[in-house]
């Protein structure tokens, strides 16, 4: 689980105090206007068996400092993160933080439309789920 | 003058036939070390290599772990081709290189 001496540009290790939970902070580096001058906040929890299994991973939200939600199609307003690599199927063990973040930096950088997944305000409101058991559908080819 | 060898003691070193700077995927050892969970390197810990030619630390806890997942697939976590070993023999005993 050790991270390389340097990270990518964007990506910064806030906390890693144990092999539970990792904070890193990411900003969207190649200046797409949604994104500009914001850092979010990702958290990462990691069970015993990873790297095996993925790693659950969210956005959280705080306000000191200033860490907003990214506005993207496939994040919901409470940070849960729908992309196939962090998803039973998708996952590789492979993959790492660091590979987590660059993908999750790409995803933002694609994107265009400053808008929520369809059914966030229900699916925020009454999902009691885990990310790891939810069964998300991935249809969307372009991100 | 007569030189008589009373004594000598031979050192050996193995490593395995890897690229140095190599690491294994899952969990980004060394291959001539161990994977997180097993003690000794070599042979208690010995490599399998796949006929996609990606190479993970073997026994229970890098890539048969992996394969032993359902939704692993079979597949190697690098490429995602199905995972075949490329040497069953040499992987069953660990060949490893002096």
């Amino acid at each position: 689980m050790q991270l390389h001496d340097k990270l990518p540009p964007g990506i910064v290790l806030v906390k890693a105090d144990d092999f539970q939970t990792w904070l890193l902070d990411i900003q969207v580096v190649d200046g797409n206007p949604l994104y500009a001058g914001e850092t979010y906040r990702l958290k990462f929890m990691f069970s015993q068996s990873y790297p095996i299994e993925a790693p659950e991973v969210v956005f959280v939200q705080s306000t000191d400092p200033p860490r907003p939600i990214p506005y993207h199609p496939h994040i919901y307003s409470n940070g849960i993160i729908c992309l196939d690599l962090l998803d039973r199927q998708g996952w590789s063990p492979v993959h790492n933080v660091e590979s987590v973040c660059v993908s999750l930096q790409s995803m933002l950088t694609s994107n265009t439309k400053k808008e929520r997944p369809p059914g966030d305000e229900n699916f925020v409101r009454f999902n009691t789920q885990r990310p790891r058991d939810i069964n998300f559908v991935f249809h969307d080819e372009r991100v | 003058m007569k030189v008589t060898v009373k004594e000598w003691n031979a050192v050996a070193a193995w490593r395995w036939d890897m690229p140095d700077d190599d690491v294994c995927g899952i969990c980004r050892n060394p291959y001539d070390s161990t994977c997180s969970k097993c003690k000794y390197p070599g042979d208690d810990c010995p490599l399998l290599l796949g006929e996609c030619n990606h190479s993970f630390h073997m026994v229970l806890h890098c890539i048969f772990s992996w394969l032993r997942q359902e939704s692993a697939q079979e597949k190697c976590p690098m490429c995602r081709q199905p995972f075949k070993s490329k040497n069953q023999e040499a992987a069953a005993t660990g060949d490893s290189q002096t």
